[in-house]
């Protein structure tokens, strides 16, 4: 049945999910990880946890008291009454709905708002039959495999879809790599740095394996830089602080310079790099911004948090560094080698370029070292090299898109028939995609 | 929520999105719609120019039936040769959109339309048909009214998916739209049953004007004799039946009954799969609240005695 239909391509992240279809350079839907149910928010939370304690004396063989009690009573169609994406935040924002974000952290929280979110994503916004297409989900690293099998007894037995994948989603960032002009090899090899609005995490994969153990997490990401920039703007008592400001100018001024004493000096010889940014705000009325430092400053939170923080004092470079030492010493090369960024807080220009000037400083630094230790003996030479490319802001769904076009992706997958036979434990492992023997 | 929408959601906010006015740009993307549908939307002379194309798998059964016709009706002056590996294509130049907002509006919604408006055509023609037969019954009584008056127009057949087609059939003073649904899920057969009850009850319980719904599993009698209709007799595939009768079929509404009607299936299924998951949430909750059971019955901690090898006993703390 299914038998040109493109592969269904879905990477839901903690705030935003990508959706579309694989074979297409950019995801089809891109909005919140929101649902929008009826009653107030948090309310009817997870799975039975956020049931009421009241003293109801829960008779199991009557429901459970909370707000199934009701629910179960009803013959109409209450449980459709939702919304997610953009129209969850609208709905949200009038009365009577409350606002979820069925996934923390990458992984999912809360099932049954998954559940339908998923429903909604594949009926009303993709609008295509589940049974008839593969599907290719994303996962966090380190997701636990109990997860994976709650995934896929949803995909297989409410959608019954034809096919599933679960790739993790740094493995499809590498594959996103593949499309920038510096990668030769197509190896999945590589240290992936992900940085999206919560938190940075830096991964090393090792032929398409994460290497779970060396995981590092940053605690700095693209809200920190916007809460870095307008602190900034308070400061100066500029007219218009409000958060989407500060958004807005670091979406769009913001950049990563060389080294920030010279950055400050440059800025004073030359006025010009002073800008203005002109605000509407809600009223109608124009405001204009002054932007100044921040927009060098901003992003200097990755290479000296000192900065903005006080707790977190470990820089980007540093922490990437530490990551590949504390890896397998055979697959260290590798991992310096392709250094690869993905996710919107790494969009800065020059961002890669300072990354890499920075790392091969401190890997030069440490042979140095080693080689006067050594005595005499003559080190062949460390390359660092950092890949930018231009997928980088939706780089899992944009790897999982190449991969899942590739006529060899359903052969990878796990049909329902397979499914049926041995059960949600099937899905703990899936053959490698696009890794050696593959494409 | 309910309802799903008729047009399809990308294309719509793809179109709307160019024709704003923003800077033009390329665009490559395949979408997929329901039934196996394929689009199209690219750019391939000019940034400006864009192209939407259509595959539909029963592109030849809806020519028959005047999808040209529909087609060229709704989308004139964009028609152009379809692209090779689709059915049929439309151009829309950036430069040349209407002035005003609303007849963008209009030209997007419509675009997006392009699977609806395909499919419309043995709709539309069984809805002509039925005026003629109406027409022409009014002429005779009922007894001496001609042999092909009276049997109806012939069965139109669409075949929209690998397995199921619907049949369109006009008499004087009905239109009769069959769906043949397979299951390939034994628990979706069951949902899909109860759902079709409902169905069939809601014009005993509430809604005295909805159309009449039959099912059964077996072909029913208007589809003797038709090509292609197998009798399996296995319960394998079952035949949805609306019977949509004069309050339906007025020009007014035709339109909008089309529109429901086509999406009869994908709204089925979706149906089917939300109440799944609706009974998956409470069966978790279900799960949670006898695992709350469960700890509450766990007695408190007890004093066990337990033995070493050697025979000798010792007490455990509590």
């Amino acid at each position: 049945m299914a038998n040109q239909t493109p592969a269904v391509v879905m990477d839901n992240g903690t705030g935003f999910s990508k959706l579309g279809f694989a074979g297409n350079d950019s995801p089809s839907f891109v909005f919140p990880t929101a649902i929008a149910t009826k009653g107030p928010a948090g309310g009817s939370g997870g799975s039975g946890s956020g049931r009421p304690a009241v003293a109801n004396k829960p008779s199991f063989l009557t429901g459970g008291a909370g707000p199934t009690g009701h629910l179960s009573a009803k013959r109409g169609t209450e449980d459709l009454d939702f919304f997610i994406g953009d129209e969850a935040i609208n709905a949200a924002s009038g009365p009577g709905y409350g606002l979820h974000y069925p996934i923390r952290h990458g992984q999912i929280e809360n099932w049954d708002h998954m559940e339908r979110f998923w429903s909604n994503s594949i009926f009303k916004y993709l609008r295509v039959e589940p049974e008839d297409h593969y599907f290719l989900l994303t996962e966090p690293p380190l997701n636990p495999p109990e997860n994976r099998e709650n995934t896929a007894e949803i995909f297989f037995e409410s959608f019954n879809c034809a096919g599933l994948y679960i790739a993790v989603q740094a493995v499809l960032a590498l594959a996103a790599s593949w499309t920038s002009s510096k990668v030769t090899d197509r190896s999945l090899t590589g240290t992936v740095i992900d940085s999206g609005d919560g938190v940075t995490h830096v991964i090393p994969v090792a032929e398409g394996y994460v290497i779970g153990s060396s995981i590092k997490s940053i605690p700095i990401a693209g809200r920190d830089i916007t809460y870095f920039v307008q602190s900034l703007l308070r400061d100066r008592g500029e007219p218009d602080s409000s958060l989407k400001t500060a958004q807005e100018i670091k979406e769009e001024y913001c950049y990563v310079c060389p080294d920030i004493v010279n950055e400050f000096a440059k800025y004073d010889r030359d006025r010009s790099r002073f800008l203005k940014h002109v605000m509407t705000q809600p009223g109608g009325r124009q405001v204009t911004v002054d932007v100044g430092y921040e927009r060098f400053l901003a992003p200097e939170i990755f290479f000296n948090p000192e900065i903005y923080s006080s707790d977190f004092l470990t820089p980007l470079p540093v922490v990437v560094d530490g990551v590949i030492q504390s890896s397998p010493i055979d697959v260290r090369r590798g991992l310096y080698k392709n250094i690869v960024l993905s996710g919107g807080s790494t969009l800065y220009k020059d961002f890669g370029r300072r990354l890499q000037r920075d790392i091969k400083q401190l890997v030069d630094a440490r042979i140095r070292q080693s080689e006067l230790r050594s005595g005499g003996a003559k080190s062949g030479g460390l390359e660092v090299q950092v890949i930018t490319h231009k997928r980088q802001r939706h780089g899992p769904w944009f790897g999982g898109s190449l991969l899942g076009q590739t006529p060899e992706f359903r052969s990878y997958c796990h049909t329902k028939a397979e499914y049926q036979e041995y059960g949600p434990g099937i899905v703990r492992r899936f053959a490698l995609l696009g890794g050696p023997g593959g494409s | 929520m309910l309802l799903l929408d008729y047009q399809n959601v990308l294309i719509q906010s793809v179109l709307t999105e160019r024709f704003s006015g923003a800077p033009p740009v390329s665009i490559d993307q395949t979408v997929s719609d329901f039934d196996g549908v394929t689009f199209h939307i690219s750019t391939p002379e000019a940034k400006t120019k864009i192209m939407v194309s259509i595959q539909i798998r029963c592109f030849q059964d809806l020519l028959r039936y005047g999808a040209e016709e529909v087609l060229n009706r709704e989308y004139g002056p964009y028609v152009v040769p379809p692209e090779p590996g689709f059915d049929f294509s439309i151009v829309v130049d950036l430069e040349n959109l209407p002035a005003e907002k609303e007849a963008r509006d209009e030209l997007v919604k419509n675009i997006s339309l392009l699977k609806r408006n395909a499919m419309a055509a043995p709709f539309e023609q069984a809805y002509q048909e039925y005026y003629h037969l109406k027409a022409e019954a009014a002429k005779f009584t009922s007894e001496e009214a001609p042999q092909d008056v009276r049997e109806g127009g012939e069965v139109k057949v669409i075949h929209y998916r690998e397995e199921e087609a619907i049949y369109v059939k006009a008499s004087h003073d009905s239109v009769t739209v069959i769906f043949s649904t397979i299951f390939r899920e034994e628990t979706d057969r069951v949902f899909g049953k109860v759902f079709i009850q409902e169905f069939v009850d809601a014009r005993r319980r509430a809604i005295q004007n909805a159309p009449q719904v039959l099912f059964r599993n077996d072909p029913p009698l208007e589809l003797q004799g038709v090509p292609g209709v197998k009798n399996t007799g296995t319960g394998g595939i079952g035949y949805v039946t609306f019977v949509l009768y004069p309050r339906h079929l007025t020009p007014q509404r035709m339109p909008d009954v089309i529109s429901h009607i086509q999406t009869f299936r994908d709204y089925f299924h979706y149906h089917i799969k939300a109440s799944k998951a609706y009974i998956h949430t409470r069966m978790r909750r279900r799960t949670a609240d006898f695992l709350q059971v469960l700890r509450r019955a766990r007695p408190d901690s007890e004093e066990k005695e337990r033995k070493t090898a050697s025979g000798r006993t010792f007490k455990v703390g509590s």
